[in-house]
């Protein structure tokens, strides 16, 4: 771990800063030459339709693999060679598309995880004790996104609905300070966006975020600006009301539906 | 004193969820040198011990870690050579006969790091890989100690290999030997229950499940796969010292191909699941291996081919219940309570 | 191969420079110095070309093992029983009719068979169940070992050389120089010659078959994405079972040429199993050169350890697995896991 750069402190004071990453398949281009600045606090969605690129770039930057070229710069700090613990120990958090909870565990254990990796003693024998400050931000985190109920049911058990907002649980825990939601509604009834909605604004102001989602309109109420990616590369970025408005967008994006 | 007595008062659930067979069972294997010979406490139960708290950690790095690894009964002949080494044996020129309080510690300290060294190299592979290496590290630890003559003294080992003195006990008579080795296998089996809720043992529950995700939770997946061996080398190390007092002996047959196999017959025939698994795999495998040349003699065979008859019966375990014993166990109980309750679900 | 020179310059180097190291060590007259420091020429060539056709032997049992693994991902841990068993029905063959050669086909039928019946009744009903498969086949080779200790006993057996390659062959390779300045040649056992050979042989057979025929093309294609070739049509089972009973017939006949230049006797089961772990696990599996390649290593490496450091020869093989591992898990020529 370095301390020699202060977090936060060095560079163009973004919360994460991409200069023309690429990540290639063997041949395939998956994202090429993106570059992107994230201000601390903003929120940002990221559009484009299947095969855009999205989550290649989200799991560029957890470091679920590294990029072919370029450099990734979590608050000022050049991460681009960390492992994927390293960069969430700096208060980087994801959520996945796909369903990646621990089945086999309870819901407060898979939230009491994600307490403890981003805390001391993730290598401590000793069982936590009823009035662990852990355990107590395990049930405060579990009550945020309204699990409570099910808290000692095991994962696989839950409805669908109720495994996005512990993925939501999970991507909160610790002190984070920029979440990357990879399409958190998709799947979601109505009424559980409209929780969804209210559980991203809710979120402190120092917390920014970027946002995948195919449903424009969670997508443009939660987020202060967007970026449209095209092929595997930034096509626009802009006010969420430009980018509505942009006719080679609407051709692109909104005009000919989703796909 | 009265703090004691206020935590029992607290929490008296802890010790009313113990389920009525568990009592029972302590008090059979208390009161079991009243009434069982010396042959059924040395030979049958303390090598049931022995060999059950080595395949715990097995167990231990399999069910809770998801990786099944071959080396545990090299770390425990091992230990089992270092305290021949440092402590006490009938070689005179290489035994260091230094004191218990050294050598004991001295030789889990070097097992763990072994077996650390060993988990190092094995959590860079997964899966199947990690068999084939671990099998490869055992036998090359098996030649090894067979040409080194320094410390392992070759095809001959060590003999007259026998536990301290302590307290004035002389801990290989089967009364002594049977309570200190049940003692450590409870002990150990204990720490691995406890372990798994632990904030470790729940993290290499979560590694094994979805490493990806736990890397995405801030753990260092490659750090907790490797902790996990250190633990396992522990326990396995315990299991070896008692293995070289139980013989009074140890070569590198000890430690050898056919017996690093026998570790994973009784894990895997007891069930990976469960921390008891191991145990019952031991006391199934110690009893075939006791009894079954007198039942094959019995049968006009050979009485020397228990082995096929611990290979089959492996064999068939493997076929039908991959949870060993105790998935059979499992799925009995789950048809038996379908048959009571026809109007519940099918258990899942 | 240019391609490799072209990515890795420095390694490409290195291993130019130690296979010319040899190569000088093994074709020229050495000099005093030299031999004042490791011993005699004779000592060291015997040693090297033990290595290489203990190689060869390896090759032969590891190539079946890791063909199996690369086609069908099967994991079978009585690879060893396998060759044993071939080694003692040589035997038996060889005694009855007295003709070495005839034990050859005939195991490798009969192993292949059982090879066949491996595939069908086992492997097949625990398809993608590694571990399972894992532990079955440790099952059958603790059973195994035991019916053939039953029947074959504890000594050990070896098949007599027939005289036609049983006296000595003198290969072009000096071994010293005289006083008088006349060049001995080295003298070293006819069939090992003819092992090597023969294992030479069907390396490039395999090859051959794997690159240039539509068989070998069926099993590269599995190789490399067995869900296409399932789902181009091709009874992908039959290719399995044929590639199965000749691994286990390869394996069958390994144990005729291991009992012939060393001997059979129970546990060397599991030492060609765990050579052929090894192997595999330097080579990369799934890998044909790769098989070769790491066989050649381990085999070299036990033969010079024996000589040199007679101690620390199992070390060495550890040694190189370990840095294998640790530098390329995936083995030398392994695709990437």
């Amino acid at each position: 771990m370095s301390f020699a750069e202060p977090i936060g402190q060095v560079g163009s004071g973004a919360a994460l800063e991409l200069t023309n990453v690429s990540k290639l398949f063997g041949a395939l281009a998956a994202i090429s030459d993106v570059s992107l600045s994230v201000r601390p606090g903003e929120r940002r969605a990221v559009l484009g339709s299947n095969g855009a690129g999205k989550t290649t770039l989200f799991n560029c930057v957890t470091g679920d693999f590294l990029p072919t070229t370029g450099t990734i710069r979590l608050f000022g700090e050049d991460v681009t060679a960390f492992p994927a613990y390293e960069r969430i120990r700096r208060g980087l958090r994801r959520t996945y598309q796909i369903s990646l909870l621990f089945g086999g565990l309870t819901v407060s254990d898979n939230v009491y995880l994600a307490c403890r990796g981003v805390s001391r003693g993730r290598f401590s024998l000793l069982r936590p004790r009823k009035g662990d400050a852990l355990a107590a931000q395990t049930e405060e985190l579990i009550d945020a996104v309204r699990l409570t109920p099910v808290r000692d049911t095991k994962v696989a058990e839950l409805s669908y609905g109720q495994q996005r907002q512990l993925e939501i649980a999970l991507a909160l825990a610790g002190a984070p300070r920029f979440i990357l939601f990879d399409e958190p509604a998709a799947g979601l009834s109505p009424t559980e966006r409209g929780e969804l909605v209210k559980i991203l604004t809710g979120l402190p102001d120092h917390i920014g975020f970027i946002i995948i989602e195919h449903d424009m309109d969670v997508a443009l109420r939660v987020a202060e600006s967007v970026t449209m990616m095209h092929n595997g590369r930034v096509f626009k970025e802009g006010k969420p009301e430009e980018i509505e408005e942009d006719p080679e967008v609407q051709e692109l994006y909104l005009g000919g539906g989703h796909e | 004193m009265s703090l004691a007595e206020r935590r029992v008062e607290r929490e008296p659930t802890a010790i009313d969820r113990i389920p009525a067979p568990v009592w029972a069972l302590a008090a059979i294997l208390l009161t079991m040198p009243a009434y069982a010979n010396d042959f059924i406490l040395f030979q049958v139960m303390g090598w049931t011990f022995i060999l059950g708290t080595i395949a715990l950690s097995l167990m231990f790095l399999a069910g809770y870690g998801g990786m099944v690894s071959l080396i545990q009964m090299t770390v425990a002949g091992l230990a089992g050579y270092m305290v021949a080494l440092f402590g006490n044996s009938g070689i005179e020129s290489l035994s260091l006969f230094l004191p218990w309080y050294v050598y004991i510690p001295l030789a889990i300290v070097i097992a763990a790091i072994f077996g650390t060294i060993v988990g190092a190299l094995a959590v860079r592979t997964e899966g199947i890989y990690t068999i084939m290496i671990t099998l490869a590290i055992a036998s090359a630890f098996f030649y090894f100690s067979r040409q080194n003559y320094s410390i392992f003294n070759g095809y001959t080992g060590f003999n007259l290999v026998i536990p301290p003195d302590l307290f004035g006990v002389d801990w290989r008579q089967p009364v002594a030997f049977y309570y200190l080795s049940g003692g450590v296998a409870l002990l150990a089996y204990l720490a691995v229950v406890y372990v798994s809720r632990s904030p470790f043992g729940l993290a290499l529950q979560g590694v094994r499940d979805n490493p990806r995700r736990m890397a995405a939770l801030g753990f260092n997946v490659t750090a907790h796969r490797i902790a996990a061996y250190t633990f396992a080398a522990v326990i396995a190390a315990f299991g070896g010292i008692l293995l070289v007092w139980q013989n009074s002996q140890i070569s590198p047959g000890t430690s050898g191909i056919p017996a690093v196999i026998d570790i994973l017959v009784i894990a895997v025939v007891g069930g990976i699941g469960r921390p008891i698994g191991p145990f019952i795999g031991a006391l199934i495998y110690v009893l075939l291996r006791t009894f079954s040349p007198d039942v094959l003699t019995a049968l006009d065979l050979s009485g020397e081919r228990f082995k096929t008859v611990i290979g089959l019966g492996f064999l068939i375990i493997v076929f039908w219940s991959p949870d060993g014993v105790l998935g059979l166990w499992d799925k009995w109980r789950a048809a038996r309570d379908k048959a009571e309750d026809p109007l519940r679900r099918r258990a899942k | 191969m240019q391609g490799f020179a072209a990515r890795h310059p420095f390694w490409a180097l290195v291993i130019i420079v130690v296979a010319a190291a040899l190569i000088w060590l093994v074709f020229a007259p050495w000099p005093d110095a030299l031999e004042d420091l490791i011993g005699r020429k004779k000592v060291f060539l015997n040693a090297v070309i033990g290595g290489i056709t203990l190689g060869a032997l390896y090759f032969l049992v590891a190539a079946g093992f890791t063909l199996i693994f690369g086609l069908m991902r099967n994991v079978n841990l009585a690879h060893g029983s396998l060759y044993l068993v071939g080694g003692y029905l040589g035997f038996e063959v060889a005694e009855a009719t007295g003709l070495w050669l005839l034990a050859f086909p005939v195991v490798f039928v009969i192993v292949g068979a059982f090879g066949l019946l491996l595939q069908n009744q086992v492997f097949r009903r625990m398809e993608g169940e590694e571990l399972r498969q894992t532990m079955v086949t440790i099952g059958i080779s603790v059973v195994m070992a035991d019916l053939m200790l039953w029947i074959w006993g504890a000594q050990s057996y070896t098949l007599i050389t027939p005289e036609w390659i049983a006296g000595p062959a003198t290969l072009p390779i000096i071994s010293a120089v005289k006083s008088n300045g006349e060049l001995v040649y080295l003298k070293f056992p006819a069939v090992r010659v003819a092992i090597f050979f023969a294992a030479l042989v069907i390396g490039v057979a395999m090859w051959l078959v794997l690159n240039r025929t539509r068989l070998g093309m069926l099993v590269r294609a599995g190789v490399d994405d067995r869900d296409m070739l399932q789902a181009s049509g091709v009874r992908i089972q039959y290719v399995f079972l044929a590639v199965f009973a000749f691994g286990a017939g390869l394996a069958g006949m390994g144990g005729i040429v291991g009992g012939t230049f060393q001997s059979l006797t129970p546990g060397e089961d599991t030492r060609y199993l765990l050579a052929s772990l090894v192997v595999v696990i330097v080579g990369g599996m799934g890998s044909i050169p790769g098989a070769a390649i790491g066989a050649l290593i381990i085999g070299l490496s036990e033969q010079i350890g024996v000589v040199y450091a007679p101690t620390y020869s199992v070390v060495f093989t550890f040694l190189i697995m370990a840095v294998v591992l640790a530098f390329r898990p995936q083995g030398l020529l392994g695709a990437r896991l």
